[in-house]
């Protein structure tokens, strides 16, 4: 009974709770946020076949399916097959954040990293939430999958950071850098993610007929010379930088595939509209460019972090004690 | 900052709570009401009631049909019947399942008993038959399932109450009623999407679907002047005025041209918001 008691005790020091990292990092904590990445990019490819194929409804129940958590394998079939996968990839998943919110929260010493795991359980938990509400309220298909796709990629984004966080390159950061040029490349990468997560409400709003194309072409425009224009300054300011650099250079090609992706995709779902049922290759298309967007997602969120980590607005470094603080630049400045 | 995110999601999911309850659509109301919800008087039939009959034709070559890939269900690809698109279905020039209907008129004044028969619509070879059908308001729509499969019926009324329901290999047939007049309902099976028929639903009974060799007949239509309404799911939808003084039979023909397919399945482009 003394050895949790010592632990729990050790989360309330002052110093730990101030977030102080050390020289120490999280590496088993690392690779399980990014083994629970990657889970999630396949729950994501889930979620896209079941739009992808119509099968949003083809269970009508929920939580249970057909009355039962484990289906018979003469009910695995057709539609069927994307919906169960889907709810059962997303219990795995559910279960491996409880595992990594607990995980994050007895062995992180950063306040808010464990506060971060929490939130990403809270997460999951309110997108099942959000899930059933689809299944039990069709009539408001459109109404409550756009929350339900928002939330999925917003839950990647959190992961993918929790990732970075834990990682060496970022407890391994020397002297940071200043800023320099207008408009500066935190700032700059800070709008293309908040970019990126409107394209992608945007997408889903045209993929579950919330809204037209034009809403979601218009800010293809906008995303994709928002993040090569992004990349473009970090290169040529921070080229040499591979913190800086790789993310810049990865989320260019991503922004470039996707955008072609979307284009292939368009004209696969305008020549599919007289088909009978969904078919190829406008399946595979339209997943694979939700899949594409969420890892546009992740590299724009990766450089966006590395930036405010390995950069500085006064050439100061963002220390271990106010990386608490990197959620308020203008308070982490003064 | 926890709290300022917990507040936020707090904040979202109270919204959509919101929207889904506010937004709730109204029970089925009883038949034989006016848009004003005031009670429509009682159809007294006085015995003098016409006749619409008429011939569909389709002008041009029809389209092609498509095959469909029932191979994610062996239940169904193993089934009897044909595999292909039933959507326009011509024969010698002649154009089946289209809905015809009187709009306006005395049958729009009055109300008209509930028919006590039930319509059937049959799951049969994963297909719905009919495709096409029409039923009265608060009349019994029964949904049988003759496959050796598990379906799911969802339709998706605009005014009327959505419902989704599974129905399993030998399971007792649903009942359900539509409490609001409503041109067309599309129904869906989630679990083979190509499984697609459409239910129209009327305060009054004089409607009718075209046969196979483009055929139609209304019975029982009180004197008047109507709009007469040919819809179609992929070529759209006709109008014809028609007047029919007592006991009188009037023919009604009227052809669709090929290449037009104002109601064929499209992208939406324009950027119109469907959120309630």
């Amino acid at each position: 009974m003394a050895a949790p008691a010592q632990s729990l005790n050790l989360l309330k020091e002052p110093s730990i709770q101030q977030g102080v990292l050390g020289d120490r990092t999280n590496r088993s904590l690392h690779w399980f946020a990014i083994l629970l990445s990657c889970m999630t990019v396949g729950l994501l490819v889930a979620g896209a076949l079941v739009t992808s194929n119509e099968a949003g409804d083809s269970v009508p129940d929920w939580p249970l399916s057909f009355g039962r958590w484990l289906i018979k394998s003469n009910n695995f079939i057709a539609n069927v097959r994307y919906e169960y996968s889907h709810r059962f990839v997303a219990g795995v998943v559910g279960a491996t954040t409880l595992i990594f919110a607990l995980w994050a929260y007895i062995s992180e010493r950063r306040v808010w990293m464990r506060r971060l795991g929490l939130i990403a359980l809270a997460g999951v938990i309110a997108q099942a939430g959000i899930g059933g509400l689809r299944v039990l309220l069709p009539e408001y298909k459109a109404a409550i999958a756009v929350p339900h796709a928002l939330v999925a990629q917003s839950f990647f984004g959190l992961i993918v950071a929790m990732a970075v966080f834990t990682s060496s390159s970022w407890s391994g950061v020397g002297e940071s850098r200043p800023d320099t040029g207008n408009p500066g490349v935190r700032r700059l990468a800070t709008i293309a993610v908040a970019a990126v997560l409107i394209q992608l409400v945007l997408g889903a709003g045209f993929r579950h007929g919330a809204f037209g194309i034009i809403p979601h072409i218009s800010g293809a425009i906008v995303v994709t010379a928002l993040i090569i224009s992004t990349s473009v300054i970090t290169i040529r300011r921070h080229g040499g930088d591979k913190f800086l650099a790789r993310p810049a250079k990865l989320a260019t090609a991503l922004v470039l595939v996707q955008a072609g992706l979307g284009v292939a995709a368009y004209f696969a779902r305008l020549a599919a509209a007289g088909d009978p049922q969904p078919l190829e290759p406008m399946i595979s298309l339209t997943v694979a460019h939700l899949v594409v967007g969420a890892l546009t997602l992740a590299s724009v969120l990766v450089l966006c972090l590395r930036s405010h980590r390995a950069l500085s607005v006064q050439g100061l470094k963002m220390t271990d004690v106010t990386a608490v603080e990197f959620r308020s630049p203008r308070r982490a400045a003064v | 900052m926890l709290r300022r995110i917990s507040t936020i999601c707090v904040i979202i999911l109270a919204t959509i709570l919101i929207v889904v309850s506010c937004g709730r659509k109204k029970p089925a109301e009883k038949d034989g009401k006016d848009s004003a919800g005031s009670a429509k008087q009682q159809y007294a039939s006085k015995g003098d009631e016409g006749t619409i009959t008429g011939k569909i034709s389709f002008d041009g070559a029809p389209p092609a049909s498509k095959k469909i890939d029932m191979s994610q269900d062996a239940n169904c690809a193993n089934s009897a019947g044909e595999k292909t698109t039933d959507d326009v279905m011509v024969a010698e020039g002649k154009l089946g399942n289209v809905f015809v209907y009187l709009k306006g008129g005395p049958v729009d004044k009055y109300s008209f008993p509930t028919p006590s028969d039930p319509v059937v619509l049959d799951q049969q070879g994963c297909r719905y038959h009919p495709r096409v059908l029409g039923i009265q308001t608060n009349q019994t729509l029964k949904v049988t399932n003759s496959d050796s499969t598990t379906h799911n019926i969802h339709p998706s009324p605009k005014v009327n109450q959505e419902w989704n329901q599974m129905q399993a290999q030998g399971a007792p047939a649903i009942e359900k009623q539509f409490g609001r007049a409503e041109t067309l309902i599309p129904v869906k099976c989630n679990q083979h999407p190509w499984m697609k028929a459409n239910v129209g639903v009327l305060g009054h009974p004089c409607f009718a679907v075209s046969a196979k060799d483009g055929t139609y007949t209304i019975k029982n239509v009180p004197p008047g002047t109507y709009t007469l309404v040919f819809w179609h799911e992929v070529l759209g939808e006709q109008t014809q005025q028609v007047t029919i003084a007592a006991k009188e039979s009037k023919t009604q023909d009227i052809t669709y041209k090929a290449g037009a397919t104002p109601g064929a399945p499209s992208m939406q482009i324009g950027p119109t918001l469907l959120l309630p």
